[in-house]
């Protein structure tokens, strides 16, 4: 991973960050082209210090730290862009880019480590890590469009429209990526941990089926799974889902930085060589 | 450039005034040509709708135009002025300029930001320039105008927000459901209101819309207006689920629909929303099925809050609009200026160049033979002493655009340097 696109990539995202600021507190439905120009710069950058650390390890560099953190990153961009298109919605970038810009930072903060295990180079942990990350993507959006299906709902039901009335879109634009991001990202969870259990049962010895970090990302796994059953069978949807959302994503968040701390299989955040 | 603008509007004249003063679209043509063949106008513009009438002109530089455009009113009217002289409001030079571009922005309007205004302007100007009474430069402030009146729509929300309360029903909706096409709308009641905001959803494309009365004629009569299907009254429950939207004006002394009733229509519906618009006076809806998930409850009370709230948006939204106005004014102002000043920075260029080559080619003789790149030198020499004595005098024409004294300063750069028309 090369540090230096990683902070121009990092100084990009914060000028965009703040650009979107001015469009979204008057509501405009487009970000003004400073903001659009930075946001794609600085994903072209986060793309290309992925790039180089992909050339130099022949494969996706999902499994050290700064990587993972910068592909979500660069994934969390690229969805926002997608989702800027499709729905037009200036808030997203106040949602979205503070964590973009988080992510990369705590990246660009935490050099990459060489690795040293050879059980970490399997393809089955590729595929493993990336769609986590995936997942963990999809998941976020979902978060995102709970918040601000929340914020617009909380105005209707005031009766008192304000700032956010005439600037947030409809619940149902909220509903539709809600929907969209949470199918998306449960596959590609699903894929993940049936992908990372089947490396695990050949590379680590042991009871790896008790690391905290794997309990807990099943415990996420169950709550989405929970999720998208009450809402796709009509059970919950509205407030009661949006608030499910934002739990789920509290949890995903303790489980892919928190419970790092306490793995030791899954160590890769404080250090990879104590792994073995 | 010399631009007057008379006219009176909503504000500085009552109805009877603005309609004594209004000059027919059938008439307008000829208005036009009336006042452009008068001696001193060379362009003119008529903008009459109901709740203004301005003639604007663009009057020979020397011309004073005031008492030209008040022969011209009191001619075409026959009538004298005097009693309407109060109600008259004048523009001239920039501030007409501002004003065509508040009015096509609808700053000016009495509905703060209604769509209506540009189109009127537009035909105005469209009649205005088959007749040939437009075709310089406030031809050219007109088309900008129309250009302002679509920047100020397009980058300030102060013709977006909902301003009447069947259109704040419609807007709520939109709020809830995104695009209304597929959705179902159930009136409860035929009453005006509901009708009102039943046609402006039909309108917005809401896909099938139910109706009941108590008097099941008059349910089947709206019914056919709007194309869509009479309910008997007591079946009300039987439909409640179907519905998206229910606008309710029926005139039940107590509440019709109850927490329980809606709770029941959630749960069959799978907790699709439900929007109830509450415009009858007992309420029909009970107020705590707000406190449904899923379920938004407005009154004609809450109805009225959105409205209130929206006109202020539009208020707040004004000030950016009157900033761009504002703007674009000083653009337009300084392009037309610069205009001006043109023929006169492009007279003396020619002229001093016209000396510099006489006095190169009388000197070539005294200079002997020199070699190309040496007669390159010198004639790099003479044009940059050109350019550096006229800075000076064009940086002095290019400010004195816009000011009021620029004939007298183009008067006397031009003298100064030798060049006269």
């Amino acid at each position: 991973m090369h540090p230096v696109f990683l902070w121009c990539a990092l100084a990009f995202y914060g000028v965009a960050m703040v650009w979107v600021l001015p469009s979204a507190a008057r509501g405009r439905p487009t970000l003004t082209s400073i903001a659009l120009s930075a946001l794609t710069l600085g994903l072209a950058l986060n793309g290309a210090a992925l790039m180089m650390a992909a050339l130099r390890l022949h494969r996706l560099p999902v499994i050290d730290v700064q990587s993972a953190l910068s592909f979500f990153a660069f994934n969390v961009t690229l969805a926002f862009f997608l989702a800027y298109h499709r729905y037009h919605v200036t808030w997203l970038g106040v949602l979205i880019l503070p964590f973009v810009f988080a992510m990369t930072l705590i990246a660009a903060l935490n050099p990459s480590r060489p690795l040293v295990s050879t059980t970490l180079r399997g393809g089955w942990l590729i595929v493993h890590s990336s769609a986590m990350i995936l997942g963990y993507t999809g998941l976020f959006l979902t978060f995102v469009a709970a918040v601000m299906y929340l914020m617009q709902e909380g105005e209707l039901k005031s009766k008192h429209p304000r700032f956010f009335y005439n600037r947030l879109p409809s619940l149902e634009v909220s509903d539709r990526l809600y929907d969209r991001s949470l199918v998306f990202g449960l596959i590609c969870l699903s894929v993940g941990i049936l992908t990372g259990c089947v490396w695990a049962s050949r590379a680590w010895q042991g009871t790896w089926e008790l690391d905290p970090k794997i309990l807990a990302t099943l415990f996420t796994w169950f709550i989405y799974l929970i999720l998208c059953s009450t809402r796709f069978s009509g059970a919950w949807r509205g407030r009661r889902s949006a608030y499910v959302a934002i739990l789920g994503f509290v949890a995903v968040m303790v489980t892919f930085l928190g419970v790092s701390f306490l793995s030791s299989q899954h160590g890769f955040f404080p250090t990879i060589s104590r792994m073995h | 450039m010399n631009f007057i603008l008379a006219g009176i509007n909503h504000r500085t004249a009552p109805v009877e005034v603005r309609e004594r003063m209004n000059i027919s679209e059938a008439r307008l043509a000829s208005a036009l040509s009336d006042l452009t063949s008068r001696e001193g106008i060379e362009e003119g513009l008529i903008l009459s709708t109901c709740n203004r009438v301005e003639v604007i002109a663009n009057a020979e530089p020397a011309a004073d135009a005031e008492p030209l455009i008040r022969r011209f009113l009191a001619d075409y009217h026959h009538c004298n002025l005097a009693p309407y002289e109060n109600h008259l409001y004048w523009h001239r030079q920039e501030s007409v300029v501002e004003h065509l571009f508040r009015v096509a922005s609808s700053l000016d309007s009495m509905i703060l930001g209604e769509p209506q205004i540009l189109g009127q302007v537009k035909q105005a100007s469209a009649i205005a320039r088959e007749t040939g009474a437009l075709g310089g430069e406030l031809n050219e402030v007109v088309s900008h105008a129309l250009a302002v009146g679509r920047r100020v729509r397009r980058e300030t929300a102060v013709g977006s927000a909902a301003i009447s309360v069947a259109y704040a029903a419609v807007e709520l909706a939109r709020k809830i459901f995104g695009s209304l096409e597929d959705k179902t709308v159930f009136v409860l009641g035929a009453g005006k209101m509901s009708e009102l905001a039943a046609r402006h959803l039909a309108s917005s494309g809401a896909r099938s819309i139910l109706v009941t009365n108590r008097t099941y004629e008059r349910a089947r009569e709206l019914a056919e207006a709007f194309q869509g299907e009479a309910i008997r009254f007591d079946q009300i429950f039987h439909v409640l689920d179907k519905a998206d939207i229910v606008i309710s004006s029926t005139g039940s002394p107590h509440f019709l629909i109850h927490k329980e009733q809606v709770e029941r229509a959630l749960a069959t519906r799978k907790n699709r929303p439900i929007f109830f618009v509450d415009v009858a006076v007992p309420r029909d809806i009970d107020p705590t099925v707000n406190d449904l998930d899923n379920a938004f409850v407005y009154d004609i009370d809450d109805l009225g809050q959105v409205v209130d709230a929206n006109k202020k948006q539009r208020e707040r939204e004004a000030a950016w609009a009157e900033e761009i106005v504002r703007q674009e004014t000083q653009k337009m102002m300084r392009r037309l200026a610069s205009r001006e000043v043109a023929p006169t920075i492009v007279a003396i260029e020619k002229r001093l160049n016209v000396i510099r080559e006489k006095e190169m080619e009388r000197f070539r003789g005294r200079l002997g033979a020199l070699a190309p790149a040496e007669l390159d030198a010198v004639d790099g020499l003479t044009r940059s002493i050109l350019n550096k004595i006229l800075h000076g005098p064009i940086t002095e024409l290019k400010s004195a655009a816009g000011h009021a004294e620029r004939g007298t300063i183009i008067q006397t750069i031009r003298k100064i340097f030798g060049v006269t028309e």
